[in-house]
């Protein structure tokens, strides 16, 4: 018992090692259709409560672009750093895939659950940027058309998707879906005899 | 409805509770300005002067001003979300989450403190250096590799803590 425990302990460490630039690899081939997808989805969203629709959100290099059709050209603008929004997609899968026997028990599915689940926090956390953009630095049309409930509001939900959820959904995610694999890993219930 | 009640039965579903709550807890603490004037922006300075002490012993130059860390070749300034915090607070909330005996929690919260400090200056110092050597690279480094590093570094002190405290006695 205690040699299997060992086994799955150190295949753990050995997997977390390609699992690593595994993720990083995927991260940067699908970065780029990513990152206009999720200006494309935080524009259509934050149009969908507007009237008229005016947000833009446009891909520039890694940066969304961030601004409105009924302003200016020269109005505010802001650029905010999408690697900075969906990085946490590569500690995710990174310790996904070095669970060994992940793929156990519907793994698959739950990878898929988990990735849908960090992709909404990532589309909401744009979201958000925009929103405490418009709210709070567009000088006389910010505080017209945003209270200092709005404000606070969409401040709190930048803060909290931008630093606690982007931080800690890996940990969550993969403790939550992959629970039977990460108890065994760190000894609360026996190792299973399958091979990872 | 149900099935959220049947997953919060089970040890994960008390485990990622208990996590979130602790989290939360933490997290709004740190977003309260007397906490982030009184407790994390000196907590920032403090870390940009453990970094300076680090790059001193390399012959560096440098000043801390506040939170910024500056020599004739580069500087950096430490924000909130550098500081070390998020990964100090990810293992602190897994260890309170987890099911461990009392001694335990605080022997892997001291040491994971220690042990997040000591990875953080690392960070500073290569972050720095890059700085020096590859500007182009700084913001990839920063934001890609060392944050992703800082959460897979968080994770696995907690693993490694669970793996030796985490015993089937805890359950």
């Amino acid at each position: 018992m205690a040699r299997a425990k060992r086994a799955k302990r150190s295949a753990f460490w050995r997997r977390l090692r390609w699992s690593l630039p595994l993720a990083l690899i995927l991260w940067l081939l699908f970065r780029p259709a990513y990152n206009t997808f999720l200006a494309f989805a935080a524009e259509k969203l934050c149009r969908l409560f507007e009237n008229p629709p005016a947000t833009r959100v446009v891909v520039q290099e890694d940066k969304a672009v961030i601004g409105r059709d009924d302003m200016r050209t020269g109005s505010g603008w802001l650029g905010y750093s999408l690697t900075q929004i969906h990085f946490n997609l590569i500690p995710a899968l990174a310790l996904i895939l070095a669970l060994p026997g992940w793929h156990r028990n519907e793994g698959w599915q739950k990878l898929v659950w988990a990735v849908c689940i960090l992709v909404a926090s990532h589309l909401l956390g744009l979201v958000w940027h925009v929103q405490f953009f418009f709210a709070t630095s567009l000088g006389p049309w910010s505080a017209a058309n945003y209270g200092p409930i709005a404000r606070n509001l969409f401040g709190v939900l930048q803060y909290l998707f931008d630093i606690p959820l982007t931080f800690t959904l890996p940990l969550l995610l993969w403790a939550a879906f992959y629970w039977d694999q990460v108890s065994e890993l760190v000894g609360l219930t026996p190792p299973t005899a399958s091979r990872s | 409805m149900d099935k959220l009640q049947a997953f919060l039965a089970t040890p994960a579903g008390r485990f990622v509770l208990r996590y979130l709550v602790a989290l939360g807890i933490a997290f709004a603490l740190m977003a309260l300005p007397p906490v982030n004037e009184h407790v994390v922006n000196p907590y920032t300075t403090f870390v940009a002067k453990e970094g300076a002490l680090a790059l001193r012993l390399f012959g560096e130059a440098v000043t801390v001003k506040e939170q910024i860390l500056a020599s004739p070749r580069f500087a950096v300034a430490i924000f909130n979300g550098c500081n070390g915090l998020e990964a100090i607070l990810i293992f602190a909330c897994g260890v309170l989450a987890f099911p461990a005996p009392v001694r335990p929690k605080l022997l892997g919260l001291a040491m994971g403190f220690v042990g997040i400090q000591v990875f953080n200056v690392v960070r500073i110092v290569a972050l720095y250096y890059t700085g020096v050597f590859r500007p182009q690279w700084f913001s990839a480094a920063h934001v890609l590799v060392w944050q992703s590093l800082v959460i897979l570094f968080a994770v696995s002190l907690w693993v490694i803590w669970a793996q030796r405290y985490g015993t089937s006695k805890a359950r």
